[in-house]
């Protein structure tokens, strides 16, 4: 049985320390077949790291048309939050920006009273509406943080035609996630998105089905 | 194209248990992409308990907590029928702290990896099990 594992690669080959030197540059012939394999992996790298976030969004894309169709898309971004991003702590908040209030629309793994205190708008959650930009806690370092948002890891904006639709509230991250990674920063600018796109798409239908 | 020496999986059939519509689109599109893996799915324990003695899979990757009947009750029935005992079940968990991981292999699987699933982490272990 096997604990995880990070995806490792198998390393480069290690160069010959008595190959003969390369002619013209004086660099030893090993070293720079080294230099190149290094370089390639890196490059590969890249190439696998972007592949990783295009999987990722395409699936992310399909699950909030999905919810259009057939479901509710607060629960979609929800589930994209939980399997690709790695949070089951997600409180996902309508804005109104006429009366600068929040309404609760859907959370998961959150308790009451602090669904309540983030309701509220306070806090972080009320700097990500009201300044129309995403908030990390963890980046602001000289912000204090109520009681309530020891465990934020982010306020994600929901933003449609400039407005603010909404607010996602992710609390604790997964025990074996330690940090947000660079393919989750880019799945939230989609959620920011297209995450308000689907929301605005939702409330219309509400809105075109109630009396 | 795929890469050199991933065609000999042509023949292999993994049975994929999740309830959650966004995890078993992502490890579709992992599986389409980078294997030839046949892939077939169920959305909650007791689906996974009837498709896994239909088709006969090579491997199960299964999610833990889903309505009905959970990853770990499906895991203890497939390794009490002779039919289906001798499946390696994976499964798939939010949480890696020991005791969740004892509590898994304790109903029986044969390995866990924690989500957010990683691709190459996946491949890996399913070549592992099913070889190349």
């Amino acid at each position: 049985m096997s604990s995880t594992r990070n995806g490792s690669r198998p390393p480069a080959q290690t160069a010959c320390q008595t190959e003969p030197v390369n002619g013209s540059s004086g660099v030893p012939a090993g070293t720079e077949e080294l230099r190149r394999r290094v370089q390639q992996l890196s490059l590969r790298e890249q190439l696998e790291r972007h592949h990783f976030l295009l999987e990722r969004l395409n699936a992310a894309s399909a699950r909030l048309i999905e919810a259009l169709e057939h479901g509710d898309v607060c629960e979609a971004i929800g589930e994209i939050i939980a399997n690709l991003i790695g949070s089951e702590e997600v409180a996902i908040f309508h804005y109104f920006p006429l009366v600068r209030s929040f309404k609760l629309a859907w959370s998961s793994g959150v308790e009451n009273d602090v669904l309540r205190a983030f309701g509220s708008g306070a806090g972080f959650l009320g700097r990500a509406a009201h300044g129309q930009t995403s908030q990390f806690p963890e980046r602001l370092v000289n912000t204090p943080l109520m009681c309530y948002e020891k465990n934020l890891t982010a306020c994600i904006v929901l933003k449609s035609s400039n407005e603010v639709v909404g607010v996602i509230a992710i609390l604790g991250l997964l025990p074996q996630k330690s940090c947000l990674e660079w393919a989750d920063f880019e799945l939230l600018k989609f959620l920011e998105v297209y995450g308000a796109v689907a929301l605005q798409f939702q409330r219309l239908q509400q809105e075109k089905v109630a009396p | 194209m795929r890469p050199k020496g991933e065609k000999a999986m042509a023949t292999k059939k993994i049975l994929l248990v999740d309830d959650s519509c966004t995890a078993r689109l992502v490890n579709r599109m992992i599986f389409s992409q980078k294997t030839n893996y046949v892939l077939v799915s169920a959305v909650d324990g007791k689906e996974a308990v009837e498709r896994a003695r239909e088709e006969k899979p090579d491997l199960i990757l299964m999610d833990i907590v889903m309505p009905r009947m959970t990853g770990l009750e499906a895991c203890r029935v497939l390794k009490k029928d002779k039919d289906t005992e001798r499946i390696p079940i994976i499964l798939l968990t939010t949480r890696g702290e020991e005791k969740y991981v004892q509590e898994g292999y304790a109903s029986g699987c044969s390995d866990y990896l924690t989500k957010p699933v990683n691709d190459a982490e996946l491949l890996d272990l399913l070549k592992a099990y099913l070889g190349e």
